[in-house]
């Protein structure tokens, strides 16, 4: 009688030693800072019999599709961080587990991913995907569980006007004053050389119309006239006409609101069409160092974007990061959306570190509240999760681009007016 | 709304005639299929990718000219279409209903197949002339839509010789004008209908290889060609080589004139007014013949 009531008691206090240790290391806050104490006594050491449960962070990229030349690029910059947190004991003593599924750009992908991550999965955080094209859905999502989206490439006035506190776009500013360096440049040159008209060819993308549609009653207010605005449908390839159009009025300015592939196809449909303008500004592509390149050569001379990080800028953890980088992946040019990524680690590793936890309603108090330091400089957010900072400009000139505004991150004095492309 | 001046305009018109030509080359095979098999080849806009694709390849690891590639892609073309049509849409019991099925099921495959291969990135073939623009009288012809519409051309031109000068043509034209007659008369249809399938792919070939130098693609791409190029059929009535001319060469003129007239956005949706208005107002199309129930 009393060995068999002896072995109830061990059994059910076993069990429940179990239960607690090895049970809901994916829920919020309580019971998962408890698991360590339960389990192996030395948080910030090396896991050791009972390691403390991993920390699990999910993400949607889109590696494939449009956007798969920057989806890739902030994969990198997200794995490189997980690698680097590890490395150095775990956020928290804890390991973190990087999950991505591949949304293939697609939004609609993208929102089952995260559905699929924070309810079948259960990871404890969140972090977003490239472009606003998909950040504005998927933090509905995120917003729907409470948790935190930290983000490293949604800027666009949508992304912010839908009363939504999660979000954190963590690049140093919102896209709407993407172009706005830029601007400033071009009413900066003297009154003989400044361009007097312009066009806007852009793709119907919110992150794009909301850089050029921010820049066109700034460019008109300092003195230039439109000629021709036209949008296009994404997958659009045949620039031809347009380009011929463009040609036949021959603004001194084209703005492109592009992303990668078709501002090559636009640059290449200008050349065909013999257009020459005396400046020109894409909003991303020429951001893309290596592939930029490759698939233009020579014809990149002179040829303006908007940047929120370089890889020579000395801010603290920058150096770091550009080392740590090259070591993991080689000699390549880094793409700002790798940095951008790594960004949004950053941010959400001081935020879990400062809060002590994963407890999701904690970290967006905390987000909101702090200065994060990060590779593009010191980081906040409003209540809205817009940065408070400012975008660089940046010119290709001999094969690789440097930034020639504003004046406290200027390497070299911007070309003016652009070679023939 | 905004009216180009005339440079522009003839410009314009310049640049959809260079095309036109090269839609022309892409949907003569399918309406060569149509009328001779009855079959609307869905795949259509597959095999154009996958002969851009293996354009691409050429390109890439053998420097292959995209023109001259065509004489690689078309023999290899002939004989996957060949194959195709004696294996497996021969085996199809009532080709007129269940080829779009089947056709398009063949399409996904091969869109997937693609995809895994290659991924989605974008991809184009770029030969050295690729932005070189020759410009006659100030009007700019880009070297490779000019060079696109010049080899459609050839083809074309061989296309119409084979059927209309030799025996072989005489057949399909048979076939395509009443196939229970011209067994009668003793052509082998069922000969002539592979020799026309692989005819058809072989063209979808030589379109592809044009196609990788003018445009980027990437697998999901065949869906926007399938349906360009059926829509161009339907406007030259289904079954007519000169009709796919002339619709091809009417539908590239508007889609770009409405890019500067109108606007970018509409571009590409004019393809889709013309089929929508053709199927109401004359299904035949400008230069097909009416169908009637045989009783």
């Amino acid at each position: 009688m009393r060995s068999k009531l002896l072995n109830l008691v061990i059994s059910i206090a076993l069990v429940s030693l179990l239960i607690t240790a090895c049970g809901p290391a994916a829920t919020p806050a309580p019971v998962a800072t408890d698991a360590p104490a339960v389990t192996a006594p030395a948080a910030t050491e090396a896991p050791t019999a009972a390691p403390a449960p991993s920390i699990k962070i999910g993400a949607s990229l889109p590696l494939t599709g449009d956007f798969s030349g920057p989806g890739t690029a902030a994969q990198k910059g997200y794995e490189l961080w997980v690698d680097m947190v590890n490395k150095a004991g775990g956020l928290l003593g804890r390991q973190v587990e990087f999950k991505v599924y591949d949304n293939a750009s697609n939004p609609d992908t993208a929102v089952a991913d995260y559905e699929k991550l924070i309810t079948q999965d259960k990871v404890d955080l969140v972090v977003g995907p490239f472009s606003s094209k998909l950040v504005i859905p998927t933090s509905e999502v995120a917003n729907k569980y409470g948790y935190a989206f930290p983000e490293p490439a949604g800027g666009a006035p949508g992304v912010f006007n839908r009363g939504l506190k999660n979000i954190f776009f963590c690049q140093p500013a919102s896209s709407d004053v993407q172009g706005v360096p830029f601007v400033n440049y071009l009413l900066g040159l003297p009154e003989a050389s400044r361009p007097k008209t312009f066009a806007v060819i852009s793709q119907d993308d919110p992150f794009t119309l909301g850089v050029v549609q921010a820049m066109e009653p700034l460019l008109t207010a300092g003195g230039l006239t439109e000629v021709l605005s036209e949008k296009y449908p994404p997958d659009t390839k045949d620039f031809s006409s347009i380009a011929a159009k463009v040609a036949d009025k021959n603004p001194d300015l084209i703005i492109g609101g592009t992303m990668f592939d078709d501002s090559v196809a636009q640059i290449k449909a200008y050349i065909q069409a013999g257009y020459q303008p005396r400046g020109a500004f894409f909003t991303t592509g020429p951001s893309l160092p290596v592939e930029f390149n490759q698939a233009l050569g020579k014809s990149t001379e002179g040829i303006f974007s908007a940047m929120s990080w370089f890889e020579a800028s000395t801010t603290e953890t920058n150096p770091e990061f550009v080392a740590a980088y090259h070591a993991k992946y080689g000699a390549e040019a880094i793409a700002e959306d790798s940095a951008n990524a790594f960004t949004v680690g950053q941010v959400l590793q001081q935020a879990v570190e400062g809060t002590k936890g994963v407890d999701n309603a904690k970290l967006i108090t905390f987000m909101h509240a702090t200065t994060f330091k990060t590779v593009v400089g010191p980081l906040s957010f409003n209540e809205l999760g817009q940065p408070k900072g400012s975008f660089m400009t940046l010119q290709w000139q001999g094969g690789t681009y440097k930034i020639i505004a504003p004046d406290y991150a200027k390497q070299v004095d911007a070309i003016w007016p652009k070679p023939k492309w | 709304m905004s009216l180009p001046s005339a440079h522009l305009f003839i410009q314009t018109l310049i640049l959809g005639i260079l095309v036109g030509g090269v839609y022309a080359l892409m949907a003569s095979g399918l309406t060569l299929i149509f009328g001779v098999m009855r079959v609307i080849n869905v795949a259509h806009g597959a095999f154009l990718i996958l002969g851009a694709y293996i354009t691409y390849l050429l390109f890439q690891w053998f420097g292959i000219d995209p023109i001259l590639s065509i004489l690689i892609t078309v023999p290899l073309f002939f004989l996957f279409g060949w194959v195709l049509q004696r294996y497996v849409f021969s085996r199809i019991e009532n080709p007129e209903q269940t080829s779009v099925l089947v056709t398009f099921a063949l399409a996904l495959m091969l869109e997937g197949a693609l995809g895994a291969i290659f991924q989605t990135t974008a991809r184009s073939v770029t030969p050295f002339y690729s932005t070189t623009t020759l410009i006659i009288a100030t009007y700019r012809l880009p070297v490779t839509r000019l060079a696109g519409f010049a080899a459609a051309l050839v083809v074309l031109l061989i296309l119409y010789y084979v059927l209309q000068r030799t025996r072989l043509g005489r057949a399909i034209r048979a076939t395509i004008q009443d196939p229970r007659a011209a067994q009668l008369v003793g052509v082998k249809v069922s000969m002539v209908s592979a020799f026309t399938f692989a005819l058809g792919v072989s063209t979808a070939a030589a379109g592809g290889s044009l196609l990788s130098m003018i445009y980027t693609f990437n697998p999901a791409s065949q869906g926007d060609w399938v349906a360009k190029t059926l829509a161009i059929i339907v406007l030259g009535g289904m079954g007519s080589l000169p009709g796919a001319l002339l619709a091809a060469i009417i539908l590239g003129v508007m889609e770009q004139l409405t890019a500067i007239i109108v606007t970018l956005y509409w571009s590409p949706i004019v393809f889709y007014i013309f089929l929508f208005i053709t199927l109401i107002v004359r299904p035949q199309g400008l230069m097909g013949e009416v169908i009637r129930e045989k009783g």
